[in-house]
């Protein structure tokens, strides 16, 4: 079953919270998703899975686009996790556009090269002083099974972030395009405003 | 000059020794050879030759791990190492078979019923081994960095950097961490993995860019190459955790209320059918395997009659682990009754268990003990001041004996001397009662305690 069919048939229900409309899907395999959606641009700004231990439990959220939520019970029991002057990536998703930023990087632009492994189908990004190095995915190719092609990528690096854009293939923008259709058909339940004050 | 030495030899000691120095922190084994005979001093054990034996037997049963729900049970006059013997076994039976040791006061809880305690117990001595996709930082070691606050106390900041052949990244360390990485030795030029969920650290070898240093490179040394590409990769590895821990990961309650709710209390007997059903299944898939393990139960003429016969059930259930009890009792009332029973516990458990028993130790074996204390607590002692010890432990006990060690060596020091002497054991003998004498001194003197209202009520010992 191809991933569109699969979003149809999934469970949704979704709920709208000032200017985003926050989409929850169930896909009945024990596999949840949820999509924030800009309702002023329509575009996705966060999307995160449910991740569940082979041992059972509730799992957690696992953010594929976004800025990472903190955990503050994870933060306590530290057992040991990167420096935080080390790079980090987050991702970013504009209309036409994937992004990633990696923050905390200070070598000048020439320093890097992104290139696309196709046997992997995955981006790479490596720094010729050995300081960096990163396996990038891009989920939302792998799911409609199009290969990212090197052309698309562009880099730039400002403020100690390395930013790389990659321009959406005609594919998925009509892909998108269909999602957004059915998203829009969903009913929002509005948790927005509360009748009562809870104290 | 010297004080800088003196510091060096500080710190090389802290990261050989992060163990305290514990009753049993010297024995290693159960000291058995390959046809499972008990060598007279090994591992730690000195005597006690027909017990180790039967426990090596024990042994190889857990191994084998298709015995499930036997009882044995230690029986000896106190100071006879029965929970020696358990600590023995544990320490043979290593890191990946689950060992409980509890004392059979732990179940009176009021947090959970005495049934639940013992069930946890049970469930903690099962373990489970299993495939499970996980995330592991994998790289050579460039340096290692752990710093206290000057003031000495306060809590350990370390770092860790790591590198592949492609990058470099540096680490913040808690402290169970900082510690584990200090037991392992780990030093730059290690090439080692570790569990970034559990923090379990286990070293590849030692990276071919540093192959020619040729110091510290000991005759086994492995050389393995910098490893490639990311720091951090998911990969398949096999984890042991026990019925218990499934069990907690599966009741406790999430989000908001987890910050107040705390520790797990009870679990709920529908989560535990349920994780058994599951742990079934993945046998039958071959994706998990059964590692039955030992509880030991130190002190069970604590447990009242309601454990008794709550065991004797539970020892039937196919996923019941080997338990281990150990009593110092001879007969004596059973917990909760009037009944008298030999060791206190009842006897159709009696029945179902397989009874070692463990008998005093000889001059010689005591004076073995105390040699080997001795050395585990760092203290030179001479031969005319072991063999006086030897006779205060025979006329008082080994535990009486054993405190005398670090204390008479504290007094030792205090005069400057580099070993211990006869007068040093005097005076510690002098300064310390042991209990006959405490019991001697109170019949002296009994008319000045407080409340000697003499033949009161006498202490109820069962």
């Amino acid at each position: 079953m191809d991933w569109l069919s699969q979003l149809k048939s999934a469970k949704k229900s979704c709920m709208v919270q000032n200017n985003l409309k926050k989409v929850h899907y169930d896909f009945g395999n024990g596999k949840e998703m949820v999509e924030e959606y800009n309702m002023d641009t329509n575009v996705v700004t966060r999307r995160a899975w449910k991740v569940k231990g082979e041992m059972g439990g509730e799992g957690e959220w696992d953010i594929e686009l976004g800025d990472p939520e903190v955990n503050p019970t994870k933060e306590q029991n530290l057992i040991i996790r990167e420096n935080s002057g080390q790079p980090v990536v987050s991702r970013r998703n504009t209309r036409i556009n994937l992004e990633w930023r990696i923050r905390n990087l200070p070598y000048p632009i020439e320093t890097y090269s992104v290139t696309v492994d196709n046997e992997k189908n995955c981006l790479v990004v490596k720094t010729t002083n050995k300081k960096y190095y990163k396996i990038l995915r891009v989920p939302e190719l792998d799911r409609l099974r199009i290969a990212p092609q090197h052309e698309a990528i562009q880099i730039a690096h400002k403020y100690n972030t390395l930013i790389i854009t990659f321009k959406k293939p005609k594919e998925l923008l009509e892909f998108e395009k269909k999602v957004l259709e059915e998203v829009s058909k969903i009913q929002p339940k509005n948790f927005g405003d509360m009748d009562c004050k809870p104290s | 000059m010297a004080s800088a030495a003196a510091a060096k030899i500080a710190e090389v000691r802290e990261t050989t020794r992060v163990e305290r120095i514990g009753a049993h922190s010297h024995i290693r084994g159960l000291g058995l050879d390959e046809s499972l005979e008990a060598r007279h001093v090994s591992q730690g054990m000195v005597g006690q030759v027909s017990a180790r034996r039967a426990i090596g037997i024990v042994l190889k049963m857990v191994r084998e791990g298709r015995i499930a729900g036997r009882a044995v049970l230690l029986a000896g006059q106190p100071g006879t190492g029965k929970t020696a013997i358990a600590t023995a076994l544990a320490a043979a039976l290593g890191q990946d078979t689950p060992f409980t040791s509890m004392a059979g006061s732990e179940i009176y809880s009021l947090e959970m019923s005495k049934t639940e305690a013992l069930t946890q117990a049970i469930r903690k001595s099962i373990g489970v081994r299993i495939k499970e996709e996980s995330e592991i930082i994998e790289g050579e070691v460039v340096e290692v960095q752990i710093e206290r606050p000057a003031t000495g106390v306060g809590t350990k900041v370390g770092k860790l950097i790591l590198k592949t052949t492609e990058m470099e990244t540096v680490y913040d360390l808690g402290g169970k961490m900082i510690d584990s990485l200090l037991k392992e030795k780990v030093q730059s030029g290690d090439v080692i993995t570790i569990d970034k969920a559990t923090g379990k650290i286990s070293r590849l070898g030692r990276s071919f860019a540093r192959a020619r240093d040729y110091d510290a490179t000991g005759q086994q040394t492995r050389f393995v190459q910098c490893p490639e590409g990311e720091l951090q990769k998911r990969k398949e590895v096999v984890h042991t955790v026990t019925l218990h821990e499934i069990d907690v990961i599966n009741s406790r309650t999430h989000g908001f209320l987890a910050l107040f709710s705390g520790d797990t209390g009870e679990i709920k007997p529908e989560v535990r059918e349920q994780i058994n059903g599951k742990v079934a299944e993945w046998r039958e898939e071959g994706k998990a395997e059964m590692i039955p393990g030992v509880l030991f139960i130190d002190e069970v003429h604590m447990l009242d009659i309601e454990c008794f016969s709550f065991l004797n059930r539970a020892l039937e259930n196919e996923m019941a682990p080997i338990v281990i009890m150990a009593t110092n009792r001879g007969i004596t009332r059973i917990r909760g009754t009037n009944y008298k029973s030999p060791h206190g516990i009842p006897l159709d458990l009696l029945d179902r268990m397989i009874i070692v028993p463990t008998a005093p130790y000889d001059e010689k074996e005591l004076r073995e003990i105390l040699s080997i204390r001795c050395e585990e607590e760092d203290c030179q002692m001479s031969d005319n001041a072991l063999t006086v010890l030897t006779r205060i432990s025979k006329e008082t006990s080994l535990r009486y004996g054993m405190q005398l060690i670090m204390t008479s060596s504290l007094i030792a020091r205090k005069r400057k001397a580099p070993e211990v002497d006869v007068e040093d054991i005097k005076r510690a003998y002098q300064l310390f009662f042991d209990e006959g004498r405490s019991v001697q001194f109170l019949k002296e003197y009994q008319q000045e305690f407080m409340f000697n209202e003499d033949d009161a009520i006498e202490m109820d010992t069962t």
